[in-house]
């Protein structure tokens, strides 16, 4: 990890350390659902990332690898299954759908990948919907026996593995080799760089955090509607995310899951419905003027008094 | 005799599709970008066919002209203050940042809709409305077949514009070859501001011909840019014919596949259609280049 | 005949897109150590065969052959991890990332593979320095002049560890000074055991650097052999300034 990634790495870490502290600072039930939605999100966020933001390919089928694994896990774990074992499996079996998806999908160049994975999308989403049951209810014993804790410390693990894996992309040579790939393909290509191989692992790699995030909302929510959980709304969101808090950086899906949700907190009170539309104007805004989100806004601040500094010293030599 | 009835009844529908398609591949064939609102514009083309029949009695086909020259008007504003914004990067940012910036305009619209005129389904219903036309031993909607005659003029009328006058063709030379459109003289910029209003202006039509046959509410936008989308790529991206015809056959397979498979599946069998065509023809069925 | 200090061959490739035959029949070799010109004038196929020397087209008909081995169906990648980098003819730097980063990472997956990240970045930072670039270490790529561009351009491509370097234009748009520049550049790396093939349209140049020439015509090889006799050869004279 290089010297600029550094600030933001630990600013990451502390992020994590603070939400690890929470339960013992609080009881309150608000704070910490809320705190473990953003949690939740930041994992998210960040599995949209590794493909969408390092690897630069819009994936907009994000929810059905999300759907795939909190499918999966909850049928298991309602099924009699330790959630030990359900949530790798759904994350696992998010994988495979992700290199069964991402080996033909990405042969298609970049609005077609777009476009075809939304189709895969939304033939996840239909099927799901007409194969499995309209809710899964927590069978009484499970009912009886749960906790907030156990599934706020999986989130809080999660956001943090994510969070490495995107601090490892950010530093290794696979991950240079991507964002490279991510630039300009044919350049990659010419100094060796395999353009598929690297986005596919990528992909896998995107699909299997994807299905970890789903497996963890199946085993926090006590209703649980499986449709639900192929809803386009776990492909914009992170989408939104990344892109607020700053795409391609390993801070920015903490940033921005923060942001989010603490605005949507505070605007659906008051605006209801109306909130989404200033999600809209602050997303557009972003990508037309600060494409590099709210981590892109802090760092030019931070490197103004520095480049002034420059020009002093070149202008009186 | 089932199945021929619900192959023109997938006509009807897919006449719309073509429509709906034809205005998204105009302005990617010209601008090179993907207005991923598109759906959420023919979303406003429903709700002023739906407002000015409520309100004045307007018909809904009189209304086609009032309401494409409103949403010719929509568009041009939306390329002066957002899209116009980004023709100057590269060729993929660019289509990357209008599927992005197309997306947060969605959500703005969507929710503008949703605040003016609630959620509630709205229709048109004309008193012609449940007429048919008995057709052999098929069964024919009037206002379905109103919105198929209304659709096809539409785009009969957009190909003589583009092929046979000099608006149109500068046009097409632009989508051709924009640098050498530039250097022939044509203003690309203007050819820009009016492809992107005539692609708007087309999402209102089709919004108009929804209102009749359909409803309309706020949140149909995205289902209806998912099916643009996936009807563009068929019919080959920037290819106006190809937009069309591949609306219509997609009408037909998802009208008979609801026959054959349930309606559970109906829009499935078209999806898989489109990869299995993106699998072997990744650029579409009649692209071009 | 192929030569045992042949480094190169190219065996009667041919690609034809649509109904244009781009390159027609072309058989040539490059010797180890040398530096060859690729010559014609524009469409008569030079970054046609580029492509299909570097893997970025496959050909219609005919092979390409490295040290006697067969390469044909290997992919760009490929092709660079066995030693063939090129450039390219429009400079495509990585806007987005650091001069250094650009480096970076050809030393990562190139034939001379670093042995870590920070490894490379210290070879990356010679590599720079050859290339006459150190200092611009950590400036945005997207703000170096064309000149320096270039010059990060065969940086790059060095880094990778080439024995066959694939120069694209690389005079196109410089100033007499630059260019000088970077010919010396070029000499300096061939005096470290890199063999380079060059297309140029910039006959001073070429006349001054290679070694041999080729003159490409409409696809077709139509002359070879040293720079001043091969000029003046009467073909290439009529197909540079037309028939007589």
């Amino acid at each position: 990890m290089d010297r600029r990634t550094l600030p933001s790495a630990a600013l990451a870490a502390a992020a994590l350390a603070a939400a690890a502290l929470l339960p013992a600072m609080t009881g309150s039930r608000a704070v910490l659902s809320w705190t473990f939605l953003v949690l939740l999100y930041v994992a998210l966020a960040q599995s949209w990332n590794v493909l969408g933001g390092f690897g630069g390919q819009v994936n907009l089928g994000h929810a059905a690898l999300f759907g795939v694994g909190a499918v999966t896990t909850r049928l298991l774990w309602t099924g009699g299954t330790p959630i030990a074992l359900a949530l790798p499996a759904g994350t696992a079996l998010a994988a495979v759908t992700g290199a069964v998806i991402g080996a033909p999908a990405l042969r298609l160049r970049g609005p077609y990948f777009a476009i075809g994975t939304l189709a895969v999308a939304e033939i996840c989403r239909i099927t799901a919907g007409n194969v499995l049951p309209d809710i899964a209810a927590l069978p009484p014993q499970a009912l009886a026996a749960y906790t907030l804790a156990p599934r706020y410390y999986l989130a809080l693990g999660l956001a943090a593995l994510t969070t490495a894996v995107a601090a490892w992309i950010a530093g290794a040579r696979f991950g240079r080799g991507l964002v490279a790939v991510r630039e300009d393909e044919d350049v990659a290509e010419s100094v060796g760089v395999d353009a598929y191989g690297h986005t596919l692992i990528a992909f896998v790699i995107s699909a299997a955090l994807a299905g970890a995030a789903g497996g963890v909302f199946a085993y926090y929510h006590v209703g649980f509607y499986p449709s639900f959980a192929f809803s386009p709304l776990w492909t914009f969101d992170p989408l939104l995310i990344v892109y607020l808090g700053g795409v391609g950086t390993v801070a920015g899906p903490i940033v921005g899951a923060i942001v989010f949700l603490a605005l949507r907190e505070a605007l659906a009170l008051r605006l209801g419905e109306l909130h989404l539309l200033i999600f809209g104007v602050l997303f557009i805004a972003i990508v037309v003027a600060l494409p590099g989100g709210i981590v892109q806004a802090v760092r030019d601040v931070i490197d103004r008094p520095r480049a002034i500094r420059t020009t002093e010293v070149t202008s009186t030599s | 005799m089932i199945l021929a009835q619900s192959a023109v009844f997938g006509l009807l529908i897919g006449s719309l599709y073509g429509l709906a398609a034809v205005g998204l591949t105009l302005v990617f064939g010209v601008l090179k970008i993907l207005n991923v609102a598109h759906g959420e514009l023919i979303m406003l083309g429903g709700y002023a066919a739906f407002w000015l029949f409520a309100l004045w009695h307007v018909d809904p086909f009189v209304s086609v002209l009032p309401t494409g020259a409103a949403l010719f008007l929509v568009g041009i504003l939306l390329y002066r203050t957002l899209f116009g914004r980004l023709l100057r990067a590269g060729e993929e940012t660019k289509l990357k940042n209008s599927i992005l910036i197309g997306f947060g305009l969605a959500l703005v619209l969507q929710t503008i809709a949703l605040a003016a005129w609630t959620g509630d389904e709205r229709a048109v219903t004309t008193s012609y409305a449940g007429g048919v036309l008995p057709l052999g031993g098929i069964v024919i909607p009037l206002a379905r077949l109103g919105a198929l005659a209304v659709a096809f003029v539409v785009v009969a009328l957009l190909h003589v514009f583009l092929h046979h006058t000099y608006p149109g063709k500068a046009i097409r030379a632009t989508a051709e070859d924009v640098d050498a459109a530039s250097l022939a003289g044509i203003p690309v910029p203007a050819v820009f501001l009016t492809a992107f209003g005539l692609g708007s202006a087309l999402a209102g039509v089709a919004g108009t011909l929804a209102a009749v046959t359909d409803t309309v509410s706020p949140s149909i936008g995205l289902a209806w840019t998912l099916k643009a989308l996936i009807v563009v790529v068929l019919g080959g991206l920037g290819s106006v014919a190809g937009a069309f015809v591949a609306g219509c056959g997609l009408g037909v397979v998802e009208s008979v596949s609801g026959i054959l498979l349930g309606n559970a599946y109906r829009e499935v069998v078209g999806l898989v259609l489109f990869l299995a065509v993106l699998a072997v023809r990744p650029r579409g069925l009649f692209a071009r280049g | 005949m192929p030569a045992s200090s042949d480094l190169l061959e190219a065996r009667g490739l041919t690609k034809t897109f649509g109904g244009l035959r781009a390159v027609n029949e072309l058989s040539f070799t490059v010797r180890a150590g040398e530096i060859l010109g690729l010559l014609g004038p524009n469409g008569s196929g030079k970054t046609t065969v580029f492509n299909l020397i570097a893997g970025a087209l496959a050909p219609d008909r005919g092979g390409v052959f490295l040290e006697g081995r067969e390469i044909t169906a290997l992919a760009p990648h490929r092709r660079a991890a066995l030693g063939i980098v090129r450039t390219f003819q429009l400079v495509r730097a990585l806007p987005g990332l650091t001069v250094l980063d650009n480096v970076l990472v050809a030393r990562l997956y190139g034939r001379v593979r670093a042995a870590g990240v920070r490894e490379a970045r210290t070879e990356s930072l010679e590599c720079l320095e050859f290339a006459g670039l150190a200092g611009l270490a950590a400036r945005p790529a997207g703000a170096l002049t064309l000149a320096e561009r270039k010059r990060l351009e065969v940086a790059r491509a060095l880094a990778a560890g080439p024995r066959l370097l694939l120069l694209d234009e690389p005079a196109a748009g410089l100033n007499p000074t630059e260019v000088a520049a970077l010919l010396a550049l070029f000499r300096r790396i061939r005096a470290g055991g890199v063999t380079i093939v060059i297309v140029e349209h910039n006959v001073g140049a070429i006349r001054d650097l290679c070694d041999r020439i080729v003159v490409l015509n409409a696809g077709r090889k139509i002359a070879e052999g040293p720079p001043r006799e091969t000029l003046e050869h009467a073909g290439v004279v009529e197909v540079y300034l037309g028939a007589p």
